[in-house]
């Protein structure tokens, strides 16, 4: 393989050089931190021969991948090799359909964990069993790949370019590899948020109803003493405005200013107006 | 007499409205209609209806400036004939074939946005005024408070919504914790007329099923109240500046429609709306979360010695069952309890992140992924304990803190040594006591449970640090306490003290931030402050001249109360009804007196007038020796006369009314004592009554009540200003250091406090008690003497008159009807003279034994106690119940002939098994045999059945096996009226057997007409 005098590999021709492209930051050593994003190198470097491989990683530590779009499913990504036209790359694994999604979305509500670990920024190792066990697997065992390049080799160097790139953004944002499964970050945890409670909460406006029909003879008479009612258990001091401090402040702002703030100060003074 | 009613129109995509409407007695019962829609035939027309309301007071005019006359169509039961009147109104005994029916009711409506004004002037009506109110109006009334309440804790979100298609800024209640409870008991109580109305109030044909349910009524009235009493409490406007014009942005706009009168936002674009109103929707919900089953708990607890490891731990704990307590620990191991949802962590993880909130620190918990503890420096800890610990609390979160946390840590102990060589021994203690005497001080500084001496504490002063361990125990010591210990350790701190300058420190109880914790004092001056003195005095024997027997307790109450006395100290006789404070202040009076040679000031005694002639009778039975004198009524003495009589005079009895009338002569009279009977009286200090009695003077003072004061310390602050003026200091300063801390926050250091002030001056035994218990008879018989007011009296006075005549010219069979007619007529007046005329005239004030009765029960009640209540007239427990329910608002059941068996069982059966104190009404035919009523632990016999035997039996079923406790019957006897005679008859039979009079009322129509005449005479001293 040529190597020019600054150490640089080159192919006949050599890449074209990209401004703003997607270099990985890791300019030796491993690419891919976080033992997710270790997952997808390794399946990489398992079915990619060295050479290759190596090509890959110089010229993601390059930047000669463009830039990738995630969608469900598929990765796409262009790569600029020698040719004026950059190189098209896609990645494709299966995206799982709404059925199995809520499936995932069932097992992952049953334990809370997953839902801080994930609002933390992590997957926890826990989340891949979990998948397993569905038989859902995160991580995809093979990967189909293919690019616009000629080389008859798989993969090529640019597909290993942008499987570089794309395993340090898992590294920055796992939820990436959830996304490509077929859930974006937002929806996810929308989602996990939105599980219902399985034990009905209690509607507190709930009452037991009776029909007038059956109250004929004590028509005019309470159920319960008005004492009864009057008696309120005695109560540890609160400070009125602790409803707004203790809830999620809506996003309301009236002349810029938070409602929360506005409301405040009146609510300090309910329990003692000042006279005016 | 009307009796108004109230209905809540819940309202249809609008807010609902008040409805008021009244019963006129008086009308006729019974409509001729046949229609399907009839109109009511004894509700009153509104502009009757309106001017009765409005004549009585200022406060309803206005608020009912705005009521709209208007007819609406009330589902009531009823028969074929006519409505079923209410209770209030006298309804007879609800029988069969009653059925709902549409009836059209002329009613005031009012606006739901005045409803709450409105209710809160019609909650106290004038009890001489011309109306009254019934149970449905009285609820609403009390909901009303409670929508006061629920705002004035900020129990309520702003929220926009949508009315008759206008949008509108509206406050709407948050029900979480007590309030949802709270709010559940109001819809279990709603009594059902209170929904009878059509709901939005449409008069149109509509069947009963359009009648709002009890869930959607109380919702839309307590809506409307809290929004009502929220913009009441709010600022004018929440943001200065310019009012937004309809241009400005919505939010602005709504933000000032929640403030000020006008809640609408007309022609706000939906979309907008939507916008607004969809967080403002999330976030009400998100309020409600806290209703769950299950709430996080946290728990605070103490570093092992010798570190500084504070630890709070996590858990989940049910909130209606504080015992299902799961760790977070145990929780993330896996560990189940029965009650916990599905995802227990979710829950756990859920209530931390909200907890955030009021707790920044737990941030550092939740970064765990399994947060289950989290350890605090004693600074951090300090924290927790004073500003997070209250809010989380009061957030709806569990939390358990160390027993110490928030006593006052710091405080004095003072220790007194009488000097006397002599040990002080139980019999000698009391003997040469007085106040001037002169005892040792000494006063140390108190942490925790130990003292520690000037060098501790400057030690500890220099730490600084807020949670210290003094002697292995934990303490809060604040900046201004420890100041007040620096300063106090420079201070006096031994020396020499009378007895009293001594009793005024304990009575003041060192100051608010260094109180005294603790006293250590011995002899007579260390039991009369430990409140022991009752039992450690030398007992005073019964005196000689008082007819009958002390019992052990009365001999010691008998003994406080000469000791208090001699020593010129007011005291409270608190003891419970029926334990014989009468007798014991009798025999003080007795025991005074023993020595002929030493002349005593008389006793002026005031009491209600429904005590008057019990008092005077008291007397006579007990110590006929005194010399009474009763100084009430319009022939009172006055002047140089009355001057005389009360010099000759051991015991001045007068009412509360004629005290303050006579203030003048009876200032100028050299009282030895002056005593409060029923001293609830004087229980507002404010009033003109108990200005008057506090400006009588007197050697000594005495105050006699059965209310359980500790349970209402403005009261006890204004009996104890009377018996001991100034001792307890300004009233001002009594509420901040004992009343709020006791009634608000349940401060047990502050209730410990004010007992050691108060318990030298207050003696209260329990009947239940258990060395009262031996002391009393199983079951105590009393009878309650009570006066005939001046138009019971001239009533009376004519029904003799009347009676007599025809008495005269009959004969056989026809005249003992006649006389039987005499004495049921005479009876039913002693009753109440609207008993005798059966008019559905008003009830308060025209009857002595009413009076009476009112009194007794409140008391019962108040014990928390239950009584059956026995009268052979029918008609006269018809119109006693509703009364009696409304002057306690508590339940007043009431068993009568007309009932059905197994509404008989049930009632008896509500009686034996509700908690709540209660009253039992019984016809004493109807309740024949077959009950056990023996949750009962008073009987009352309001009249008199003249044969014992069907009166003990009658008590009996209060009085079986299976009773533990001490049952009281009371019998009612009118002074001066037959009554009297006839229960001195019985007397002299029973004396000789108790089965001469077993044949009820018969002998009394073999009497002559002289006999008869002597009967029934009315003796003047029975009129008050």
């Amino acid at each position: 393989m040529p190597v020019d005098p600054q150490g640089r590999w080159f192919d006949n021709t050599g890449p074209i050089r990209v401004d703003g492209g997607l270099a990985v930051r890791a300019k030796r050593g491993k690419i891919g931190e976080q033992w997710w994003s270790r997952r997808f190198v390794d399946i990489l470097e398992r079915t990619c021969d060295p050479g290759r491989l190596a090509r890959g990683r110089a010229y993601a530590r390059k930047g000669q991948v463009i830039d990738f779009e995630l969608t469900p499913g598929r990765v796409a990504g262009r790569v600029q090799g020698s040719r004026p036209q950059p190189y098209e790359v896609t990645i494709a694994i299966p995206a799982y359909d709404e059925a199995q999604w809520t499936r995932v979305l069932a097992a992952l509500g049953s334990q809370a964990l997953y839902r801080a670990a994930l609002l933390a920024g992590e997957i926890p190792h826990e989340l891949v069993d979990l998948f397993d066990e569905l038989e859902l697997p995160l991580f995809p065992s093979t990967l189909e790949m293919s690019c616009s390049c000629p080389d008859w080799g798989t993969p090529c160097k640019h597909v290993s370019a942008v499987l570089y790139v794309l395993a340090e953004a898992f590294d920055d944002d796992p939820f990436l590899v959830l996304a490509w499964r077929g859930r974006g970050r937002e929806g996810l945890l929308t989602a996990l948020r939105g599980l219902p409670e399985p034990v009905e909460t209690i509607d507190p406006l709930a009452v037991e109803e009776v029909e007038l029909q059956t109250r004929l003879t004590d028509f005019y008479t309470p159920a319960i003493s008005l004492s009864r009612l009057r008696e309120r258990p005695g109560r540890v001091t609160v400070p009125p405005e602790l409803l707004l401090r203790v809830l999620d402040a809506p996003q309301i702002r009236v002349r810029h200013i938070p409602l929360v703030d506005i409301l405040r100060p009146a609510y300090r003074d309910l329990a003692d107006p000042p006279s005016t | 007499m009307l009796v108004v009613h109230g209905v809540w129109i819940a309202g249809e995509s609008a807010p609902g409205r008040l409805a008021l409407w009244a019963e006129d007695p008086a009308l006729p019962l019974t409509t001729s209609s046949r229609a399907r829609r009839r109109p009511h035939p004894f509700a009153v027309p509104p502009g009757a209806l309106a001017a009765a309301l409005t004549g009585s007071s200022d406060d309803v005019r206005d608020a009912l400036a705005k009521a709209a006359e208007t007819e609406l169509v009330l589902q009531l039961p009823g028969t074929a004939k006519g409505p079923l009147p209410s209770p209030e109104a006298g309804s007879e005994a609800p029988g069969r074939g009653l059925r709902l029916g549409a009836w059209e009711t002329p009613a005031l409506v009012l606006p739901g946005e005045l409803a709450l004004t409105a209710l809160g002037a019609l909650a106290e009506p004038d009890p001489d005024g011309p109306w009254i109110a019934a149970a449905s109006l009285r609820y609403l009334c009390v909901l009303a408070g409670h929508a006061c309440d629920m705002a004035r804790r900020g129990r309520m979100l702003p929220q926009l919504v949508v009315e008759s298609g206008t949008p509108a800024g509206r406050w709407r209640p948050v029900l979480t914790g007590a309030d949802a409870a709270g709010y559940r008991d109001f819809a279990a109580a709603m009594p059902p007329v209170c929904r009878s109305a059509a709901v939005g109030g449409s008069s149109d044909d509509a069947g009963s099923s359009a009648t709002g349910s009890v869930g959607r009524t109380l919702r839309d009235a307590l809506e409307v109240l809290v929004d009502a009493a929220a913009r009441s409490l709010m600022p004018e406007r929440m943001l200065l500046g310019l009012r937004p014009g309809p241009r400005t942005a919505l939010a602005e706009r709504w933000l000032f429609s929640l403030t000020g009168a006008d809640p609408s936002l007309p022609g706000a674009k939906p979309a907008d709306v939507a916008e607004l109103s969809k967080p403002l929707v999330g976030w009400l919900r998100s309020a409600h979360d806290a209703n769950g089953p299950i709430r996080v708990s946290f728990r605070l607890t103490e570093p092992p010695p010798g570190t500084d490891d504070w630890a709070l731990d996590f858990a989940l704990q049910s909130a209606d069952d504080p015992s299902l307590y799961l760790p977070a620990d145990d929780l993330w191991s896996g560990t189940r309890m029965p009650g916990l949802p599905a995802n227990p962590d979710e829950t756990l993880l859920a209530g931390l992140g909200r907890a955030v909130r009021l707790f920044p620190a737990l941030h550092e918990a939740l970064l765990d992924a399994r947060p289950a503890a989290m350890a605090l420096n004693t600074g951090e800890a300090h924290d927790f304990l004073r500003q997070a610990a209250p809010l989380l609390q009061a957030a709806g979160f569990g939390v358990q803190l160390p027993a110490w946390a928030g006593r006052k840590a710091v405080g004095l102990k003072l220790t007194t040594r009488t000097r006397s060589k002599t040990p002080s021994g139980k019999a000698a203690a009391d003997s040469g006591f007085g106040l001037e005497q002169l005892v040792d001080f000494r006063i140390d500084l108190v942490i925790g449970d130990g003292t520690v001496s000037a060098e501790e504490l400057a030690e500890l002063a220099r730490l600084k640090v807020p949670l210290v361990r003094v002697r292995g125990q934990w303490v809060e010591l604040d900046d201004r306490q420890l100041k007040a210990a620096l300063k106090a350790v420079g201070k006096r701190r031994e020396g020499e003290l009378t007895a009293g300058e001594v009793l005024q420190q304990v009575v003041d109880g060192g100051e608010e931030d260094l109180p005294l914790v603790e006293v250590d004092a011995d002899g007579a001056l260390g039991d009369l402050i430990s409140g022991q003195a009752a039992e450690r005095l030398t007992p005073v024997p019964t005196p000689p001249g008082f007819q009958g027997t002390l019992r052990p307790y009365q001999e010691r109450g008998l003994s406080w109360l000469h000791f208090l006395a001699r020593l010129g100290l007011g005291g409270i006789l608190a003891d419970d009804m029926g334990l014989g404070k009468t007798a014991q202040t009798l025999s003080l009076l007795l025991a005074e007196r023993v020595d002929p040679d030493v002349p005593v000031a008389p006793t002026l005694l005031v009491c209600p007038m429904s005590l008057v002639s019990n008092w005077q009778k008291e007397a006579a039975r007990f110590a006929p020796a005194l010399r009474v004198h009763v100084h009430h009524g319009g022939a009172r003495k006055r002047d140089d006369d009355f001057r005389s009589v009360v010099a000759t005079a051991d015991l001045v009895i007068t009412t509360y009314g004629t005290a303050l009338r006579d203030l003048g002569a009876l200032r100028e009279v050299q009282w030895g004592r002056i005593a409060c009977d029923e001293a609830q009286a004087i229980k507002n200090s404010g009033t003109r009554q108990a200005q008057a009695v506090r400006a009588i003077p007197a050697r000594t003072r005495l105050a006699l009540t059965g209310t359980p004061v500790e349970n209402h310390l403005a009261e006890l602050w204004s009996i104890m200003e009377f018996c001991n003026p100034g001792l307890l200091g300004p009233a001002k300063r009594f509420r901040r250091r004992f009343q709020e801390p006791i009634e608000v926050r349940g401060d047990a250091d502050a209730t410990a406090a004010l007992k050691r002030a108060t318990g030298p001056f207050v003696l209260r035994r329990l009947k239940t008690d258990k060395s009262i218990i031996s002391d009393l008879p199983e079951k105590n018989e009393m009878k309650v003497w009570c006066t005939l007011t001046a138009e019971q009296a001239t009533l009376y006075q004519a029904v003799v008159e009347d009676m007599m005549a025809v008495i005269d010219n009959s004969e056989g069979i026809q005249r003992r009807g006649n006389v039987i007619a005499a004495m049921t007529k005479l009876k039913q007046v002693c009753n109440h003279p609207a008993h005798l005329l059966k008019d559905g005239s008003r009830l308060p004030g025209r009857s002595g034994k009413l009076a009476r009765l009112e009194e007794l029960t409140a008391e019962i009640i108040e014990d928390g106690d239950k009584a059956l209540i026995f009268t052979q007239y029918s008609e006269f427990g018809t119109m006693l119940q509703p009364y009696l329910a409304a002057h306690l608002d508590r339940p007043v059941l009431w068993l009568h002939g007309g009932l059905s068996k197994a509404r008989r069982d049930e009632l008896v059966e509500r009686f034996q098994s509700d908690t709540e104190p209660m009253l039992f009404l019984l016809s004493l035919k109807a309740a024949g045999t077959g009950l056990n009523l023996t949750a009962a632990n008073h009987v009352i016999h309001v009249d008199r059945w003249w044969n014992p035997a069907v009166e003990d039996q009658a008590t009996d079923r209060a009085f079986r096996i299976g009773q533990s406790r001490n049952v009281q019957v009371r019998k009612f006897i009118c002074t001066g009226t037959l009554e009297e005679k006839i229960d001195a008859m019985i007397e002299r039979k029973k004396a000789l057997a108790s089965s001469v009079v077993g044949t009820g009322e018969d002998w009394v129509t073999d009497l002559n007409t002289d006999q008869l005449r002597e009967l029934f005479a009315l003796d003047p001293v029975a009129v008050s």
